[in-house]
């Protein structure tokens, strides 16, 4: 398994491509701070998302229990898996205790992190994502790059060329409104004969049984309310207490996500529509032991908006694929090692710890500090690649000896000088692949501040 | 909180106003609902209006979806609106089919320019306990190719709403 810095090299090799994937995630990002600001009490509704989140996660057997009760007394079944297995098999079988041969689906991390697709389409089924960037990897076969903007690392271009092999547009298409209008007509056909509609969940309220799902498109209603049969999966981290808590969450959200006031749709499903069926998966996959730790719980409270992704200067210079973990970026880096501490080692360092992703997140995860704990506990481990966990150990032992460390800084300024080039940028030196090191100076910091001190009155 | 006090604040029309055409919605203000009613029947002889029993039982969850397919232009009257971000609240009540804000071409919102509250605080002391609820904030949109904003992308593709 190649890691994260390898695969950030890949995506990096085109430059242009970078650049350009840099601009308009950090255009996000500006959107994102213009309505922001444009919220009086911004701060102030961080804080009550993120102590609602507390309270939840604090007290989630209590919650679940009231939202199950509720969600029964309003006709709708509900379902719990312990994991991805579970969730894929209840799954699978409403699929087919109403004999349905095609799902449309609109847009949810968990099944992704379930592999549900894969686990339907190997038993014959038919599954069709109909959030547009979506469908557009799908037709790819490939993972989302990004949790909110899934084909962000693609180009109209390339776009085009799909639809023209997918859906006979005419070669050299690429305006986005005739793209566009060529998967709506696409994916209405299959909305209007689908038999079963899945959706994710933004929120789940406890006191009405109720769920929301926050949608541009207006996919999530369109399947649900053509399709008799609906089913809702969701984490057991999606629960608020009340209806009004959803007020705090819809402000945040999108203007947080995208800059937009609120999505186009926020949706309220609560009873099954008439003859209709109404399910409600709960899943618990891991959840609960990352609820356990006092370290890892506070990811739980993430309610998928993105920003920490297109804020993040190593996100956006090495795209969302390079991660290879289902959700990217600083969340990704902390949720991944939890699922899987081997293969995802090297995440928690595809950071540069600048604590934008913290500054930015609406329920006050303190992300940069979960990516330090994380290094912390890998290194405790010793679940590092052989090269790193040397350096680090070597760095370590001349840290802790002041004259070590003068004399370590007194060879390296002359060895840097002096040393042939193809030596220090060597193969074994990730960092020097793709950067120049400054020029030595002549004297260390300790040296110039000693000598200089005196005079400031620093 | 008393909802009939937060639903008379007339100073919100215009922040109301400037958040629809923010979120792409198209919207009129006229004064009283008849004259809305005259102009709809005037400018969009085809909309269709499900304020008749008939036309409400013709389009109620029996309805055909190819039928619903075909709709062109309909009408559909909001609960409230919010000033910060231009939404509209629908209920299970405001139309014959959950499908029909979705599937139709165009949607024609009228609304009670009284009924406007200010934020989603004061919308969800509003909402009232239904079987589906939704909030509207113009027409659908996407911008997942290249970030370029496209209306229309499976909902209805223009949002026309109007205040009296
Ligand atoms: S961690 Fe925070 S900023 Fe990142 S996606 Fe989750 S809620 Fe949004």
């Amino acid at each position: 398994m190649k890691g994260h810095s390898y695969k950030a090299g890949i995506f990096l090799k085109d430059e242009s491509r970078a650049d350009w994937h840099d601009k308009t995630l950090w255009m996000v990002r500006q959107k994102r701070d213009k309505a922001a600001r444009s919220v009086a009490d911004w701060e102030d509704l961080r804080e009550r998302a993120s102590s609602i989140k507390e309270q939840v996660l604090s007290n989630l057997d209590f919650y679940l229990s009231e939202f199950e009760q509720r969600a029964v007394e309003n006709g709708v079944k509900v379902h719990r898996a312990s994991d991805a297995q579970e969730f894929n098999e209840i799954v699978y079988k409403i699929v087919t205790d109403n004999n349905a041969k095609l799902v449309v689906k609109s847009k949810s991390m968990l099944t992704e992190e379930c592999g549900l697709n894969t686990f339907l389409e190997q038993r014959g089924l038919e599954v069709v994502d109909t959030d547009l960037g979506e469908r557009i990897i799908q037709f790819r076969k490939e993972p989302p790059s990004h949790i909110v903007l899934p084909a962000i690392h693609l180009k109209k271009e390339e776009i085009g060329e799909l639809f023209h092999e997918k859906l006979n547009t005419p070669k050299g298409m690429s305006d986005p409104v005739l793209l566009t209008s060529a998967a709506r007509t696409h994916l209405r056909e299959k909305f209007l004969s689908a038999g079963v509609a899945i959706t994710g969940v933004n929120f789940a309220v406890a006191e009405t049984g109720s769920v929301v799902v926050c949608t541009n498109e207006g996919n999530a209603d369109m399947g649900v309310h053509a399709a008799p049969v609906q089913i809702h999966c969701m984490g057991i981290e999606k629960l608020v207490p009340q209806t009004r808590d959803l007020a705090v969450f819809t402000r945040l959200l999108a203007r947080n996500a995208t800059g937009q006031p609120i999505t186009a749709y926020t949706s309220h499903y609560r009873k099954p529509k008439p003859r209709g069926e109404m399910h409600i998966v709960i899943v618990d996959n891991g959840r609960s032991d990352r609820l356990k730790s006092d370290i890892h719980r506070s990811s739980l409270k993430c309610i998928r908006c993105g920003a920490c992704m297109n804020t993040c200067p190593v996100y956006r210079r090495s795209g969302g694929h390079s991660y290879g973990y289902l959700i990217p970026g600083p969340i990704g880096s902390i949720l991944a090692p939890s699922y899987n501490i081997k293969k995802h080692t090297d995440l928690p360092f595809a950071s540069s710890l600048c604590m934008s992703c913290s500054n930015v997140c609406p329920v006050k995860i303190d992300i940069h500090d979960q990516l330090y704990k994380w290094r912390q506990e890998l290194s405790e481990k010793g679940a590092f690649s052989p090269v790193k966990g040397l350096v680090l150990k070597i760095a370590g032992f001349i840290l802790s000896k002041s004259a070590l460390y003068d004399f370590s800084g007194k060879v390296a300024r002359v060895a840097l000088k002096w040393l042939p080039r193809r030596m220090v940028y060597s193969k074994i030196n990730v960092w020097g692949w793709e950067r120049e090191l400054p020029a030595v100076p002549q004297e260390s910091f300790k040296k110039w501040y000693s000598k200089n001190s005196g005079k400031n009155n620093l | 909180m008393n909802r009939d006090n937060l639903l008379t604040a007339k100073d919100l029309i215009p922040e109301f106003i400037e958040s629809l055409a923010h979120v792409g919605a198209e919207v009129i203000k006229l004064n009283g609902k008849d004259s809305v009613l005259a102009y709809i029947s005037e400018n969009y002889p085809e909309c269709i209006t499900f304020e008749n029993k008939e036309i409400w039982e013709e389009y109620s969850f029996s309805c055909s979806k190819e039928k619903l397919e075909k709709l062109g232009t309909i009408q559909l009257e909001g609960r409230f609106g919010v000033a910060e971000n231009g939404a509209i609240w629908l209920d299970d009540n405001c139309f014959p089919n959950r499908l029909l804000p979705f599937i139709a071409q165009k949607v024609i919102m009228l609304l009670d320019s009284g009924k406007i509250v200010k934020d989603m605080g004061e919308a969800y002391d509003c909402v009232n306990e239904c079987g589906y609820g939704v909030f509207i904030s113009g027409p659908s949109k996407t911008a997942d190719i290249e970030q370029s904003l496209v209306f229309g992308a499976h909902g209805p593709e223009s949002l026309l709403v109007f205040l009296y």
